[in-house]
């Protein structure tokens, strides 16, 4: 008997990246494969609860609960302004920093990486991050990349800038960006490069943190989003899932007080959540409109108090399961949030505060797919209005049932498995091959 | 004795919903019969008290009475259940419940005057006094000086249900190790049968607010039966106000399955009088279920795995 293939998945350390790659692996899995996650200290037991081994990476020394809090702190205090800013301003005072912090935590990653992946001996990678790890490239296996932003992070000349939220027409803006992202990362860039050539791996060219992967790449983005490329991406390399929605618990409703209305779901994301001043502000606008809100708070809870009969706050939801009994879904543009709201078509309301929620967002509007918001600049009134228009646009909503059926009939889960244990087998056949040689 | 020391009897609204319950975990299809018997003794209540409920199931159209022949079933799906459901907590919806759910929901603060409730649930004042007369005998409310009343901690945030849990690991394999610990094992075989079925079953029917209603009950079952007067008490208490204001969240449904296989374990070896063994098997549940998801996490930045300090 065959021993099932091991694919090892290393999601990044976010609820979208992991539970994407979860709902990947539950397919690898009813297809007799045997799906096993790396992950960050933080997120151990996340992927256990859903019946997969885990390997953790260890908790860095200086990150113990007391100083992960400390840092915690000071990043609110320091960011929670820049996410009011453009995505230009936004350049040197959030993105940059946080190229920083990406590439430090590839660096302490490194070893440690290294020895799990001689450990487990995977088959194949699956790595869902914007950053290369060299013990993935060095790996004695295929690696498989999933593209966790939106499009926009695998350039072309008819592609706007990676994170700058502009739309393809806008040229000048475009190369401004462009040109703007080349200068403040290039210190970073340099130091990654470094990185990269100490453990052996080519250096990847400027603004470039991720190499496409030679075996597989699989990307988010449904058709009805995507933009019309100039140098088409090879179909044997790249494959669109239309989405890539996992299978949640089902969400039993909570009981509102004030019961009548639609139904509204708002989750800015686990980051987002750190803006309890803009979210407080959103549940008083909330309390004036018949509707019913959902509102994810994050570990912030506690920070809440005289909440809206209206109004259902939680810690956490089973996204998916929420989205599709939705009729609005108020989100942040992350890669994830949007394709659930397309997968169901449900009509965004998107509020960017940084990275490709602002390139979401504005796929959202030009595709009249959903409305977008400055964080910063509404009115309660204007709010009113915003989710008023969305919840009764007709012909929006004739448009999303039919993305949604394209979507619901190209099951992004099934599509991904099926292509990483082609790839698997192909890279079988060829060492075999190599091996009568 | 164990059964002698329960502190409440579920009133008949909480037993008709969980006569529901049991029948769909069942899988009883619409038109199939119900017996009372059955039913008493997977409620481990006698049958006096189980014609009510299936009365309360009948108003509410979820049973049918054929006159010489009793109660069947008169809805098919888990969802038309649901609702059913639904309609009934409306139905009992007490003003105790309301008052105690809008607290949990942070819709109203920790301390509030009777005239405040009284305004807020156009209710007499008298409604309002045996609505916290209600919810201080479980100790969730206590009265202040004056005429205010206080809510105390509930189970209702992610740093509460983490206190919860430190408590929980601290006094429930202690419950089981005190000297004089003798589970009722009548009851303890109607739960391993309502856990071995549901295990058994299609995933379907492993809902959150069935797993509640069981856990509760294996976790109390645990508690009653402890050598230790102080630890029973204080232990049946904290559950009461756990299944009252926590509402579980949303667990995978892997996680669910697993949890139950761990009590049945637990169970096994309580039977066997391997109290030590239950003990530990007790915090290795209680761990496992306490694994939090990070809180915050996102590019570069480490997650957290509990609240920020606000």
């Amino acid at each position: 008997m065959t021993k099932p293939p091991t694919i090892a998945f290393f999601p990044e350390a976010s609820f979208g990246a992991a539970l994407n790659c979860v709902g990947i692996a539950q397919k690898l899995k009813e297809n007799g494969a045997n799906p096993v996650f790396i992950c960050h200290a933080g997120f151990t037991g996340i992927f256990a609860e859903y019946g997969f081994r885990e390997y953790h990476l260890p908790q860095n020394a200086n990150n113990n609960v007391g100083a992960i809090e400390d840092y915690w702190q000071e990043f609110i205090n320091t960011h929670l302004p820049h996410f009011n800013l453009n995505p230009l301003d936004q350049l040197p005072a959030y993105v940059t920093p946080t190229w920083e912090a990406i590439v430090d935590t590839a660096i302490t990653a490194e070893e440690k990486l290294a020895a799990i992946l001689e450990r487990i001996d995977p088959d194949a990678i699956v790595l869902d991050n914007v950053v290369m790890f060299p013990a993935i490239a060095k790996a004695r296996c295929p690696w498989i990349r999933i593209v966790s932003c939106a499009e926009t992070e695998i350039p072309d000349p008819n592609v706007p800038p990676y994170l700058s939220g502009l739309s393809p027409g806008d040229d000048a803006a475009c190369k401004t960006f462009k040109r703007a992202y080349l200068q403040h990362t290039r210190p970073v860039h340099r130091r990654y490069n470094e990185f990269r050539k100490a453990h052996g791996l080519p250096t990847l060219p400027a603004g470039i943190f991720l190499e496409t992967s030679p075996t597989l790449n699989l990307l988010l983005s449904p058709r009805s989003v995507r933009f019309d490329r100039k140098l088409p991406l090879p179909e044997d390399k790249f494959v669109f899932l239309e989405g890539c929605v996992r299978l949640e618990s089902a969400y039993e409703l909570p009981r509102f007080p004030a019961s009548d209305g639609p139904l509204v779901y708002m989750s800015f994301g686990s980051l987002g959540a750190i803006d309890t001043d803009l979210i407080k502000r959103m549940i008083d606008v909330f309390a004036t409109i018949p509707a019913r809100f959902l509102v994810n708070v994050g570990g912030f809870l506690e920070a809440y108090r005289d909440i809206p009969d209206n109004v259902h706050l939680g810690d956490w939801f089973p996204q998916p399961s929420v989205v599709e009994q939705a009729a609005l879904f108020i989100h942040h543009g992350g890669n994830n949030s949007f394709c659930e709201a397309l997968f169901y078509g449900v009509p965004s309301l998107i509020l960017p505060y940084c990275w490709d929620g602002h390139d979401n967002a504005q796929r959202a509007e030009a595709t009249g797919l959903g409305h977008r918001i400055d964080r910063k600049d509404w009115s309660n009134e204007f709010l009113r209005h915003k989710i008023s228009v969305l919840l009764s646009d007709v012909d929006m909503r004739h448009r999303l049932v039919e993305v949604s059926r394209q979507m619901n009939e190209n099951s992004g889960t099934d599509k991904a498995a099926h292509k990483i244990l082609d790839a698997v087998q192909r890279e079988e056949n060829l060492w075999a091959s190599t091996a009568n040689q | 004795m164990a059964g002698a020391r329960r502190t409440s009897r579920p009133n008949h609204y909480a037993l008709a919903q969980q006569v529901l319950s049991i029948a769909l975990e069942r899988g009883l299809k619409s038109g199939e019969h119900l017996a009372e018997k059955t039913f008493a003794e997977a409620c481990g209540v006698s049958r006096t008290p189980i014609r009510s409920a299936f009365k309360i199931l009948e108003e509410n159209d979820i049973l049918r009475w054929r006159q010489e022949e009793g109660y069947f079933l008169n809805i098919g799906s888990a969802s038309q259940a649901a609702k059913a459901l639904q309609r009934m907590e409306v139905a009992e919806d007490s003003l105790a419940h309301r008052i105690l759910s809008d607290r949990a929901e942070r819709r109203i603060g920790d301390v509030q005057s009777v005239s405040a409730l009284v305004r807020r649930y156009a209710v007499s004042r008298n409604s309002v006094l045996n609505a916290l007369k209600v919810l201080s005998k479980d100790g969730i409310v206590t009265q202040l000086p004056g005429r205010a009343w206080a809510f105390q901690p509930m189970v209702d945030s992610p740093n509460a249900i983490d206190e919860s849990f430190d408590f929980r690991l601290m006094a429930e394999p202690q419950a089981v190790l005190a000297p004089g610990f003798n589970i009722d094992s009548n009851r303890a075989g109607l739960l391993r049968n309502q856990m071995e079925n549901l295990l058994g079953s299609n995933e379907d029917r492993i809902t959150a607010a069935v797993f509640q209603r069981i856990d509760f009950e294996f976790h109390s079952l645990i508690a009653e039966g402890s050598g230790n007067r102080f630890l029973r008490g204080t232990l049946l208490a904290h559950h009461r106000l756990r299944n009252a204001t926590h509402k579980g969240g949303v667990i995978p449904r892997f996680r669910l399955r697993q949890a139950m296989i761990e009590h049945l374990e637990i169970l096994d070896s309580l039977e066997r009088n391997q109290l030590d063994l239950a003990a530990d098997q007790m915090t290795v549940h209680l761990r496992r279920s306490r694994i939090r998801r990070p809180e915050a996490a996102n590019r570069g930045i480490p997650p957290l795995l509990k609240g920020v300090r606000t």
